[in-house]
């Protein structure tokens, strides 16, 4: 296991910048880890592309998350629609982590659900569902550019239709 | 975002470089921004409450198509156990006509739910007033069993109906979302109000709510729903609803412990325990319930009573079935108290059964166990299987609560295996160890014995004894004993009854028959005994006659086999069976429990089965027989000095296979009713060890009959020849001419002594052994008897008037031989007969003789011309006739000689 620790892979964004990572470091994301799996050890000379992972900085956050942590239990992979309960509230780190504009929080949910990054997909999506809670729809669809093709009356009948859920 | 998710093409690097210059203006920024796509955002919706939900439903028709999806509401209903898939698809299949229509009356159901929901809001303002007037209200309602329904409370029929939310919700693809929503509107309100609120006092639902009944209702309706509740903050939410319960539930539990002391059994105790069952199971006032039972506190009895009031080293089981038979009475009436205090649901007599089993059963019987062991083994065994046989009848005793189920008595097996499993696997190693030393020390007291009177081994003759009916009639009455139930451990009488029959138990010791029989408890006119004549001890031992009879069976045998009781004997075999009958009897009790355990005994039960063949096949029956084989090897008629009708080691030896044909018999018939009817054996597994054994037993024993056989054949033909040899006198077929031919008609002295020894022999192997040895063994008798009086005959002078008595032999050897119903012996015979009338011939008939001589057919093939002329020469009057017998044999060449 030692000598996994020190060994370092080499990531390639799509704007062909090189990101020498931790082999452990790297192995949060299971494309990765999958990959190596499949490829064996020639891989570890030989840069990996990651192309989807694009603009900015988001390699660099997705890694920075990913290094925090490194030494967290894997998750396990039987993640059946009933163990949703699982989930827990964000992580303080986390919560500081996620605390980016809208644009580098979309990056980062994009690409660690490309890089098939459980932990970090669900704390984005949970900061995400934390931006909408409490608001009107008028305010989430401003928050997420969403048009709003409902006219008023077709608006009205959604909402007498759940108003149960209304108000609590 | 459903604008950039149509497009995710259009940004591209360049672009956005372009666009940060205004990305100040937030309409460019969100240009830029990247795309959610459809799956990550139905995992953000996950996250989300349910009324932001909605709201997120409301900005888009992509989004509310993603948040109106079934599958999402249904997983929902699946987590609080509401959804029926096979239901779904049986109103799936009814058609999409009715699909239709189904989502319309949902819709309008739910305005209904709005309506209710509105009312509600409404009464709980009013309760709310409520309460800041009315100070008295800090208290938990439950302590108030009497709800006291305030007045400004008239629309109560709505938290009523709240109350059966659930058992409304059907299970319909397509509206799934519609039944959530009627639960959430009922339930959401009271579940987050819970959450918020810091103190027990505070809860809408307890103020709504003033029974205990509905408000554990609620309780755990709120519990179902919290599971359907997984946006964040869940766990904080839950933990909340946890404690409430707690709280409420150790309120209830007082209330009912409370009771329980007062033993309130139909007051409060039944209410709480009904409260307890609804909130959750009731699980708390089952524990309460079982733990603190006076049940436990009772001493019924000590388990040392079972040892102290029998005898040195023996035990008597009656007190420990007297306890069981009181802690069945006891825990019958708990049963019928657990039926008047418990909801349905929880088997809760299951659970003091498991108490009892533990607590009293397994101190009662592990000391008990543990002493007698100590002690002594056999009443080690006894106790244990006695025991064991008494708490599974102590078992069935038991009467089922409502809540038992169907599997009652299996459970109540199970509580009872518990208690002995510890103790099975020791009991059944002792049991087969104590076997097998009883069996050796049997056979070896029995061999030490012999080995002193070695030395008389006298042996009589016994051929008029009827063997066939005496063997059927010991048969029979070994069949009857072994059928009977071993009398260590008699089949112990209906519990239920129990009082009625206690008198027939342990009938084996001594001491305490006569004090049960002679107790004033009428005890045996109300059990159906075979014989109501009998009274007194035998009544009460009824196991006790057909052992007699047995008994006296094997003493009149072993009488009538005395001769050779030196080799094996009967009564050993009869013992040993016995024991090991008792033994597998007890092992076989433990068959019952089934599984692993059972498995075990059944098992050692055929261990024991096989221990029994090898002790008494090869030390003892095996022994026997090559004792008597040597004897017969042995043997020289010369030796002997007096001749007895018999030949003295032969008369044994068949007797001995008489015995170890009796004795073959026996275990057969063990084997059948011991392990083959009680399914402790599979008769038809060949590779079944006791079958094995048992073959191998008989193969055995045949192996030896037919050795024993062989030598048998020779020595008895060594007792023929010599017979012959020294019992015929020259003259009986030679007699000296006497004028007045006064003939004895009639067989000779040795001809009749010589059928006699042999018929006596056969006879005595008759239904002893199998048909076609004892064929093989007529057939080899009957053509050594033939050859040696072939030699006989040769050594003989004969003349014309002793071939009277000459012919007159053959037809005595012949009629023997027909007895043997064999016919190609018979044809050796015959043709003996024919060649006796060689020598009835006159000399004058030389041409006759001659005739005779070379007619081959006349003796079936057996003799040749040659032959029949060698016979001729013993004509007495040879040397005169023989010339012309020559001549009409060989015709005119030897008159030219």
């Amino acid at each position: 296991m030692s000598s996994a620790d020190d060994q370092t892979i080499t990531l390639v964004s799509n704007d062909n910048v090189s990101i020498p990572v931790a082999l452990k470091v790297a192995e949060r994301s299971m494309l990765i880890k999958n990959m190596l799996e499949d490829i064996g050890e020639s891989a570890m000379e030989s840069p990996i592309p990651i192309p989807n992972v694009r603009k900015r900085a988001s390699p660099k956050e997705v890694i920075e998350w990913c290094e925090h942590h490194k030494d967290d239990p894997a998750t396990a992979a039987d993640d059946d629609s009933d163990s949703r309960k699982k989930t827990t509230d964000i992580e303080e780190w986390d919560q500081k982590f996620m605390q980016v504009d809208q644009e580098m929080l979309f990056e980062i949910i994009l690409a660690s659900n490309y890089l098939d990054i459980k932990p970090l997909l669900d704390v984005g999506c949970k900061t995400v569902a934390n931006m909408i809670k409490g608001k009107s729809p008028e305010e989430i669809r401003k928050t997420f550019n969403i048009t709003n093709d409902f006219t008023p009356e077709e608006e009205e009948q959604i909402r007498r239709e759940n108003e149960w859920a209304e108000d609590r | 975002m459903s604008t950039f998710k149509r497009a995710p093409v259009t940004h591209a690097g360049g672009n956005n470089r372009n666009s940060i210059i205004t990305s100040l203006k937030a309409t460019s920024m969100i240009e830029s921004k990247p795309v959610l796509p459809a799956e990550i955002i139905s995992t953000i919706l996950d996250y989300l409450p349910i009324t932001d939900l909605m709201s997120f439903a409301r900005t888009s028709k992509r989004m509310l198509e993603m948040v109106y999806e079934d599958s999402r509401w249904v997983q929902r209903l699946q987590v609080m156990g509401l959804w029926d898939a096979g239901e779904a698809r049986k109103r799936a299949g009814i058609g999409v006509n009715g699909n239709s229509g189904a989502r319309k009356t949902s819709t309008t159901l739910f305005d209904a739910g709005v309506e209710e929901e509105r009312q509600r809001k409404s009464m709980d303002a009013a309760a709310k007033a409520v309460r800041t007037s009315i100070d008295g209200f800090e208290r938990l309602s439950l302590s108030t069993p009497s709800p006291a329904a305030p007045t400004p409370r008239a629309p109560m029929l709505d938290p009523e109906a709240l109350l059966n939310i659930f058992s409304g919700v059907r299970s319909i693809r397509g509206s799934a979302r519609q039944e959530y929503g009627k639960i959430y509107a009922a339930l959401a309100p009271f579940y987050y109000d819970l959450a918020r609120s810091r103190s027990h006092v505070d809860p809408v639902i307890f103020r709504v709510y003033r029974d205990p009944e509905q408000q554990a209702q609620m309780l755990a309706h709120l519990t179902v729903f919290a599971r359907s509740d997984w946006a964040q903050g869940w766990r904080q939410r839950e933990e909340k609803l946890v404690t409430m319960i707690g709280i409420f539930e150790n309120a209830v539990l007082r209330e009912f412990e409370q009771g329980f002391e007062a033993w309130d059994v139909d007051g409060k105790m039944h209410r709480y325990a009904h409260v307890l069952g609804v909130l959750n199971g009731g699980h708390a006032g089952i524990e309460l319930f079982v733990q603190k039972h006076a049940l436990f506190n009772d001493r019924l009895g000590s388990s040392m009573d079972c040892i102290n009031q029998a005898s040195s080293d023996n035990i008597t089981l009656e007190p420990s079935r007297q306890f069981l038979e009181a802690l069945s009475k006891k825990i019958n009436e708990q049963a019928d108290i657990i039926d008047r205090v418990f909801p349905p649901g929880e088997d809760v007599l299951h659970i003091l059964l498991d108490k009892v089993a533990e607590d009293i059963l397994m101190e009662y019987v592990t000391p008990l166990f543990d002493e007698s062991h100590e002690r002594s083994l056999p009443s080690y065994l006894k106790a244990v299987s006695g025991i064991f046989d008494q708490s599974m009848q102590f078992g069935l005793t038991l009467k089922p609560t409502k809540n038992s189920g169907k599997d009652f008595l299996t459970n109540v097996k199970s509580v009872v295996a518990r208690v002995f499993e510890p103790h099975v696997d020791l009991y059944l190693q002792e049991e087969h160890d104590y076997f097998k030393r009883l069996a050796e020390t049997e056979v070896d007291t029995w061999d030490k014995k012999l080995s002193q009177e070695d030395a008389t081994t006298e042996s009589f003759f016994m051929a008029n004894v009827n063997r066939q009916a005496d063997k059927k009639d010991f048969l029979s009455s070994f069949k009857k004993v072994v059928m009977m139930p071993v009398n260590v451990l008699p089949s112990l009488p209906p519990f239920g009854a129990a009082k009625t029959a206690p008198a027939n138990r342990f009938s084996l010791q001594p001491a305490p028959s006569p004090r049960l029989s002679g107790s004033p408890i009428p005890s045996r006119p109300q059990t159906p005994g075979p014989a109501p004549a009998l009274t007194g001890i035998s009544s009460s031992l009824p196991s006790e006659a057909p052992t007699d009879e047995l008994a006296a069976k094997a003493a009149l045998m072993a009488s009538r086999l005395e001769g050779i009781r030196s080799l094996f004997s009967i009564e050993i075999a009869l013992d040993l069976t016995h024991y090991a009958k008792s033994s597998i009897e007890r092992a076989a009790l433990f068959v019952r429990l089934g599984g692993q355990t059972g498995e075990e005994a059944r098992e050692q039960c055929l261990t024991i089965f096989v221990d029994l063949l090898q002790i008494l096949g090869n030390r003892h029956v095996k022994v026997g027989f090559d004792k008597a084989v040597d004897h017969l090897s042995k043997y020289n008629p010369r030796e002997v000095s007096e001749h007895q009708q018999g030949v003295a080691p032969l008369v044994t030896f068949l007797e001995l296979v008489n015995v170890g044909d009796l004795i073959s018999q026996m275990i057969d018939v063990f084997y059948e009713q011991q392990l083959a009817s009680p399914k402790l054996a599979d008769r038809n597994d060949f590779l079944d060890p006791a079958v094995v054994a048992k073959k191998k037993f008989e193969q055995m024993l045949d192996e030896r009959v037919a050795a024993g056989l062989n030598k048998g054949i020779d020595v008895l033909m060594d007792e023929v020849e010599y017979v012959c040899a020294t019992t015929q006198a020259p003259t009986d077929y030679n007699p000296p001419h006497s004028p007045s031919g006064n003939y004895d008609i009639g067989p000779t002295k040795c001809a009749k002594q010589v059928v006699d020894i042999v018929e006596s022999h056969t006879k005595m192997l008759t239904g002893s052994t199998d048909k076609t040895m004892l064929d093989v063994f007529n057939q080899e008798v009957g053509l050594r008897l033939f050859t040696a009086l072939c030699k006989h005959l040769k050594r003989q002078r004969i003349s014309t008037d002793g071939s009277i008595a000459l012919i007159s032999d053959m037809n005595l050897y012949f009629l023997y031989i027909r007895t043997l119903k064999n016919q190609e012996l018979l044809e050796y015979f015959k043709a003996l007969r024919e060649l006796s009338q060689v020598y009835l011939i006159e000399a004058k008939h030389a041409k006759e003789m001659a005739e005779v001589i070379a007619d081959g057919k006349r003796f079936g093939g057996v003799f040749r011309a040659e032959e029949v002329y060698e016979f001729a020469e013993r004509r007495a009057d040879w040397y005169t006739v023989k010339k012309d017998v020559e001549r009409a044999m060989y015709g005119i060449g030897c008159g030219v000689m």
